[in-house]
């Protein structure tokens, strides 16, 4: 008797179990092909995360301050190589005399003093002297003055600490137009 | 649960991680080899979340490409090597100059039923399938280099040929054609 009761809940069992198994036959198949075909890359431009695992920080990174600006717009920052930007932006002007704004924050990630230059120029002269300026000091590092003349300028950041740079224009002309003007930022050396 | 359904599901396991780790691997061996950026980060357009994303057209097309022929040749290798096995076992039993070479090469302990039977085969030439189906589809979608589409097509249609040719002599055995064994 216990044997035929036995052989009665095995063949119940093997009623209930075998739709389940090839249930999970057909899964075996279907979530490799839908995970296969979900690993496959695609593009999208990378953000800079400092994840674990994900992306490596650089040892200087420069990233745009951002914000609204009435002469300064459409700010672009790009990394062009390990150790270089470029910078872009329109100066629209609105008949301001001089504007200012903070454009960058470059921050160094190493234990080492680190020198970032800079070479910037509108594409025609605007007659207008464009400066540099550095949140802890107040020197103007002139990047082109009044005649288009371009001037390459250098600043030295201090280990694992991080500046703020702002963009000045003094315009010397009472005739106000858009004006694209571009920035080379280049990580020279550690010192 | 029947012997069948068993002795499926356990063969299935194998091929079916095999196709993503190739997938996976490829994409991290090639990323890794030519230093290439990428990241992975969660998307919720698909129907799993995270996705792999790299920053131009041209590294996508070249990682995907890659990683598709790595993944058809996790599967197309160990394919390979039970249709081999099942060729040899079966061409042994009635030519016996193989039988001298297998000698020769001291590889008769390797010739055993072992993995020879059409269901094995069967399986592992569905995730071939698979794995090409996902190239040329990738292929005709634009996602993977023409040639690697090709490959997968080619890798595919000779693998069934020769699990067709396995089919065969296993309804041989089965049902033996009269020229062959009255």
């Amino acid at each position: 008797m216990p044997s035929q009761k036995a052989q009665k809940f095995k063949k119940v069992l093997s009623l209930v179990v075998e739709p389940i198994a090839l249930g999970v036959l057909a899964l075996l198949f279907i979530i490799p092909t839908i995970t296969v075909m979900n690993l496959s890359p695609i593009t999208k431009k990378l953000q800079d995360l400092n994840i674990l695992g994900v992306n490596t920080q650089s040892a200087v990174s420069v990233t745009l301050v951002g914000g609204k600006h009435d002469a300064i717009i459409e700010e672009n920052l790009n990394k062009t190589a390990d150790t270089s930007y470029e910078y872009s932006t329109q100066l629209a002007g609105n008949g301001t005399s001089s504007y200012s704004k903070p454009v960058l924050e470059i921050k160094n990630n190493t234990d080492k003093a680190q020198k970032v230059s800079f070479y910037g120029q509108t594409l025609n002269s605007i007659k207008s002297n464009i400066y540099l300026k550095l949140d802890n000091d107040n020197t103007n590092r002139k990047l082109q003055d009044d005649k288009g003349q371009t001037y390459s300028q250098e600043i030295t950041i201090e280990p694992s600490s991080k500046v703020v740079v702002f963009l000045s224009v003094e315009s010397l002309s009472s005739v106000n137009f858009a004006e694209e003007f571009d920035m080379q930022i280049k990580v020279v050396e550690n010192l | 649960m029947s012997k069948l359904l068993r002795r499926a599901l356990k063969i299935s396991i194998v091929p079916a991680i095999l196709l993503i780790a190739g997938k996976f691997i490829g994409i991290l061996c090639t990323s890794a080899i030519y230093n290439l950026n990428f990241q992975i980060s969660n998307d919720l357009n698909g129907l799993f979340s995270v996705q792999i994303y790299f920053p131009d057209a041209s590294t996508t097309l070249f990682v995907n490409s890659i990683s598709n022929l790595v993944m058809v040749l996790f599967v197309a290798l160990p394919l390979a090597y039970f249709i081999i096995k099942t060729t040899l076992y079966h061409t042994m039993a009635h030519n016996p100059r193989t039988i001298v070479k297998m000698t020769r090469f001291n590889m008769l302990k390797w010739i055993t039923a072992k993995d020879t039977s059409f269901l094995t085969m069967f399986i592992w030439c569905a995730f071939l399938w698979i794995a090409s189906g996902v190239t040329i589809a990738h292929t005709l979608q634009g996602s993977t280099y023409p040639w690697v589409g090709i490959v997968a097509g080619s890798v595919a249609l000779i693998a069934t040929l020769f699990t067709i040719k396995t089919f065969e002599i296993e309804t041989d055995n089965i049902y033996p054609t009269e020229h062959k064994y009255y």
